[in-house]
């Protein structure tokens, strides 16, 4: 995938994408949560 | 590189920072405001400076050309950054220590950690390890920034040294953290306009995100055979499980680095200066986004300069960058030498505002933190007028270890101080915010042992420290008293279960006394 031949790397690329999306997405959607 | 483009960069930048220092000395008026910006920072400036202190010039230069050696399985560190540096630490650690700041009315780490346990013993002792063990940080820190500087200005390393702490010194001691979180928040946006930039521009230089993957694949017989030894399997494979590589990139980097970010005081301060959790989810965004931005850039661009080095020279990184000195390979020379040869001139100035903003934004965390240890915690007499002289004598103190450590010692006490952090630190700061049960004896413990076994590994276990304190040669006779793979396991794996452990055992012997925390009493 992508390149990369070795599962274990390139799901820590992908990881790391979905990661900075979770914070991004987290953002958004709890934007006016006080929780 | 023009010399007069340059210096009309950096006098442009350094006019901005000293706008913003005076702005934030101007609303600077209370002792809150001094140690906390108030406890009502914007989020984004509250992320961009997490950020920005979090990633210092030596995480750029340093791990960047350690991914040029490691390979990209380094990506794993990208991975906790983010998830467990940003995620984890703003939504489930931040919001408990907004809350609990708030209604224990505290300011600082050491003083969270006290007033939890209701013990002075603890927050003093949590204050004397910071105001230690922190200016080996930030002197390393410095060190890496002046370098940088005298190698880019071409100026001496003393004036270098002077420089960047008159220049931190200057805003933090005016304006307390609400100039360093103005400041940062600049500095982070160069940060991450100028990562960015490089890792589009590498990937565009190299045919694209799936073909300079390939490139740097197909590059996996041209490892050195010294490094085969040790578990070099190629750039875009893990190292061999088990082996020395495999090891140093687990438990140092990614298990060292990515958790022990949890517990640095400087950045745990960070949560007490945004009013509560709301503050915190919108800070989420903007942090990961950041950390992905520039610490992803960093372990991508750091492998796949082996592929420009070898298109144009044919040589791996390693043996492209080698230290005119000593005619050795030195892999903080490959991040700096690609930016020369690889990238366009104009972005030769944008990355040296980049790493210049990287090392003044954690110094001048580092700074804060330890000297308001020092005024708010040790001598506990806190205001304005004492912290800033807490801070005034923190920097002369870095400044003097800037001019009498050795010269590789940039890695080494980056190491000491993450691990110390993490070992002493983490179990008992986890307890406070999320086990009613934990008590004053337990967290007593828990951070000695943890910052003994910290010590005990890096003297006498981990070869990195251990070398370079040379203890346990003139003791034992021997570098370290234990052999592969005990010399490249990351003292965190000992010190973390021990402290953790020894917190539960003696919180479950002895008697909590703190009375229940209201923000503890939901959720448990």
């Amino acid at each position: 995938m992508l390149g990369i031949p070795d599962p274990q790397v390139w799901l820590a690329y992908v990881l790391s994408i979905l990661a900075g999306l979770l914070c991004v997405g987290y953002g958004i959607c709890k934007w006016n949560s006080d929780n | 590189m023009s010399s007069v483009t340059l210096a009309v960069v950096v006098a442009l930048y350094i006019g901005v920072t000293v706008f913003l220092a005076y702005y934030g000395y101007r609303r600077t008026k209370s002792n809150k405001d001094y140690l906390i910006a108030g406890g009502d920072a914007h989020p984004f400036l509250m992320a961009l400076a997490y950020g920005s202190t979090f990633i210092s010039t030596a995480a750029i230069i340093g791990f960047g050309g350690a991914a040029s050696l490691y390979g990209m399985g380094l990506l794993w560190l990208v991975f906790a950054n983010i998830f467990v540096g940003i995620f984890i630490a703003f939504v489930v650690y931040g919001k408990r220590t907004a809350i609990m700041g708030r209604e224990l009315q505290v300011h600082t780490f050491p003083e969270l950690l006290g007033k939890r346990f209701e013990s002075d013993f603890l927050r003093r002792v949590t204050a004397g390890v910071i105001v230690a063990a922190m200016p080996l940080y930030a002197a390393a820190v410095m060190i890496g920034g002046a370098r940088f500087i005298e190698t880019t200005l071409h100026i001496q390393f003393s004036t270098a040294v002077w420089i960047l702490a008159l220049l931190v010194g200057a805003y933090v001691i005016t304006g307390g953290l609400k100039g360093v979180l103005y400041t940062d928040a600049l500095q982070g946006s160069i940060m991450m306009l100028g990562m960015v930039v490089l890792l589009v521009v590498t990937y565009a230089k190299l045919g694209g995100i799936t073909a300079a993957h390939h490139a740097l694949t197909d590059m996996a017989g041209l490892v050195p055979e010294s490094l085969k030894a040790k578990g070099h399997l190629g750039w875009t494979a893990m190292p061999a499980l088990g082996s020395e590589l495999w090891w140093v990139a687990v438990s140092s980097l990614v298990l060292g680095v990515g958790i022990g970010v949890l517990a640095q005081p400087q950045l745990v301060v960070r949560f007490l200066t945004v009013k509560g959790p709301r503050e915190l989810n919108r800070g989420v965004l903007i942090g990961g986004l950041f950390i992905l931005g520039v610490i992803g850039s960093v372990y991508v661009v750091g492998p796949l300069t082996n592929v420009f080095f070898f298109e144009h020279g044919g040589k791996i990184s390693l043996l492209a960058a080698l230290d005119p000195a000593t005619g050795k390979p030195n892999i903080d020379r490959v991040i700096p030498l690609y930016v020369n040869t690889a990238m366009p001139d104009w972005f030769s100035y944008l990355f040296m505002l980049t790493l210049l903003a990287a090392a003044m934004s954690t110094l001048s965390g580092q700074f804060h933190t330890i000297g308001t240890a020092a005024s708010h915690d040790l001598y506990q007499r806190s205001n304005i007028t004492v912290n800033r002289l807490g801070i005034l004598v923190t920097l002369v103190i870095t400044v003097i270890l800037c001019f009498r450590l050795p010269g590789n010692i940039i890695a080494v006490a980056t190491a000491t101080f993450f691990g110390i952090c993490a070992g002493a630190f983490l179990p008992a700061y986890t307890a406070a915010l999320f086990w009613k049960r934990a008590t004053k004896a337990g967290a007593v413990a828990s951070l000695t042992v943890g910052l003994l076994a910290s010590i005990l590994a890096m003297t006498f276990l981990h070869a990195k420290e251990a070398v370079a304190f040379g203890v346990s040669q003139a003791v034992f006779g021997k570098a370290t008293v234990m052999a592969f793979p005990w010399t490249v396991i990351d003292p965190i794996c000992f010190s973390l279960p021990l402290s953790t452990l020894t917190l539960v055992v003696v919180s479950l012997l002895t008697q909590s006394s703190a009375a229940c925390r209201p923000s503890l009493s939901k959720g448990q």
